[in-house]
């Protein structure tokens, strides 16, 4: 029995929700799911599903509007209490800032568009051949000079705006000058619809969802019950999203100390029936780990249970900020793929990869693990495949998250805050370990084995996932000793 | 051998260890749609360079690799070439 009924593959229901009348119950659906999933531009992403649905032959050139309209009106695609923080000193008013803001995107735009007109023209230059590694090596070096250089004044907030603005467009534009080397690439007008794309809106994060315009292209609706299948799949998959939701509240309210005094609604619920839940009072792993720097031993089944409740709730997060972000996209009339995919049907680690947070995954596999693959160690199979996924899992996955916590290079200067980074460096390069390994035997594996082979098989993942959450940690505030004090805490060992 | 035949036979190889049995037309999109993902890339990548000689060293374009019909475009551009 499936909680949430296949409906896309209804034939009357499609039928129906290609009518006028049927996109509007849809819309009304859709909207009425945004609002119980707590998404705050519930209207405003509504208004425009809508508008995309019923003009779909002008879907390009509405998305374009669409992500002009969230850049210029909304604020959290970028991290405006930084650009508030740096633009302090010189002491400008609010509109002198947004002016400056303003000319420095039209700045970056305009540079990109000229750089993918470059790439485009597929001159044999290394700018055009190699597109996405400039774009990268251009950012880094900003980043670099930011925190090294004695700049002063002027000169170091503008770069520092500059870098903040970039930040959160640096992947989208990565995917839109890799498409310009294509034949069917579209133009950069187009492009623009696919950067921070409207529908990305109810997630904090600079990974592009649905890739670029090349992956957008090939998962488009070209016809009327196209559309109407997909947008029942954004309606199925935003109910998942639903159901979801609930059993993160009640898992939070259940396990979680702390947290479940956030949990209003629950609290409210449980003290009108006059029922008393109990809470098995696990600290957040952040707290934990705040205690362990603080010298704390904790029990060890307090330290297991906030290691295990951070898994879990970080697997329903996920799921559930996922599904949404893709259901939204979906709704626009992109049948693309969903961000997490059962992953607890994982039979592999390589293969949890592939299902947690596949639109991450997709970035790396695209922009550092098919380049190496290609072009590095052809004669050394075995080799070729770990020098790739290290490029990816660690080397990329590292300079991801490196650049975009760039405010810690303001804060501590670029050495100090790459010298802080050597938790997540050590959590990449197991990663990527575990990975090669992975992959390395996962063609011996007969996907017809016995189910408790497979049940094994799954456990022994989501174990090597859980526990390498204890290095999951892009702060800079604890050292690697503390991460290595709370994962000795966790099998009673001393540090 | 036949080129459609061979790249059929590396494609459904590829589906059954995934226990993926369901057919496949010459235009399913396989990587797009999800039944491939990047380790079925990288054994593409390695049957194109052992039975055509085919070199990305300049770039890979994940589109050629897509379908049944796009990859034996891509061989027929490299046939030709040569």
């Amino acid at each position: 029995m499936k909680i949430i009924p296949p409906i896309d593959t209804y034939p009357g229901v499609v039928r129906f929700c290609e009518t006028r009348w049927g996109k509007v119950a849809l819309l009304l659906a859709f909207a009425i799911i945004l609002l119980i999933n707590g998404v705050s531009y519930w209207t405003e992403l509504t208004l425009l599903a809508g508008v995309l649905s019923f003009l779909p032959e002008h879907r390009e050139i509405l998305l374009s509007l669409a992500a002009l309209y969230w850049l210029v009106v909304h604020k959290d695609w970028t991290r405006w209490d930084f650009i508030h923080q740096i633009t302090a000193p010189a002491q400008q008013p609010e509109w002198v800032v947004n002016l400056w803001v303003a000319a420095l995107l039209a700045v970056i735009f305009g540079g990109i568009w000229l750089f993918f007109n470059h790439v485009r023209r597929r001159g044999g230059s290394f700018t055009a051949r190699r597109p996405v590694q400039v774009l990268l090596s251009v950012y880094f070096a900003m980043l670099l000079a930011a925190g090294t250089l004695p700049l002063q004044g002027t000169a170091r907030m503008l770069l520092w705006l500059l870098i903040a603005l970039v930040a959160p467009y640096l992947w989208f534009f990565a995917y839109a000058l890799q498409d310009a080397g294509s034949k069917s690439a579209d133009r950069f007008p187009i492009q623009f619809g696919s950067f921070h794309p409207f529908y990305m809106s109810p997630l904090d994060s600079s990974t592009p969802f649905g890739k670029g315009r090349a992956y957008l292209r090939k998962t488009e609706a070209r016809t009327s019950k196209d559309l109407s299948v997909v947008q029942l799949k954004a309606v199925k998959l935003l109910l998942w999203a639903t159901f979801l939701h609930v059993v993160d509240a009640l898992f939070v309210f259940l396990v979680l100390t702390e947290r479940r005094r956030s949990s209003v609604i629950l609290n409210h619920l449980f003290d009108r029936l006059h029922v008393t839940i109990p809470n098995f009072a696990v600290p957040d792993l952040e707290a934990a780990i705040d205690l362990t720097a603080m010298g704390v031993r904790l029990p060890v089944h307090v330290a297991w249970g906030s290691l295990v409740a951070h898994f879990i709730e970080a697997l329903l997060a996920i799921s559930i900020s996922g599904h949404i972000a893709v259901a939204c996209c979906r709704m626009s009339g992109f049948n693309i793929l969903r961000n997490t995919y059962r992953p607890l049907q994982s039979q592999t680690i390589a293969d949890f990869w592939n299902r947690y947070y596949y639109y991450f995954k997709e970035l790396l596999v695209e922009f550092f693990f098919l380049p190496t693959y290609v072009r590095h160690f052809k004669k050394y199979r075995r080799l070729r495949l770990a020098v790739a996924t290290f490029a990816a899992a660690t080397f990329g996955n590292a300079l991801y998250h490196f650049f975009k916590d760039f405010h810690y290079v303001t804060e501590l200067g670029f050495w100090t805050a790459l010298a802080g980074f050597r938790v997540y460096l050590l959590y990449s390069t197991i990663l990527g370990a575990g990975i090669v390994a992975s992959q390395l035997r996962s063609h011996k594996l007969d996907p017809n084995r016995p189910w408790f082979r497979r049940a094994l098989a799954s456990a022994g993942v989501l174990v090597f996932f859980c526990l390498l959450e204890v290095f999951d940690y892009e702060g800079r505030a604890h050292s690697l000793r503390t991460h290595f004090a709370f994962f000795m805490n966790l099998f009673s060992w001393r540090g | 051998m036949d080129d459609r035949l061979a790249v059929r036979g590396i494609v459904e190889k590829l589906l059954q260890q995934k226990g993926d049995r369901g057919g496949f037309s010459d235009s399913d999109l396989l990587l797009t749609g999800g039944r491939l993902d990047s380790v079925d890339t990288l054994e593409l990548v390695v049957f194109l360079e052992q039975n055509y000689g085919i070199d990305f060293s300049d770039g890979l374009n994940r589109d050629d690799l897509d379908s049944v019909d796009s990859l034996v475009g891509l061989i027929a551009v490299n046939v030709s070439k040569k």
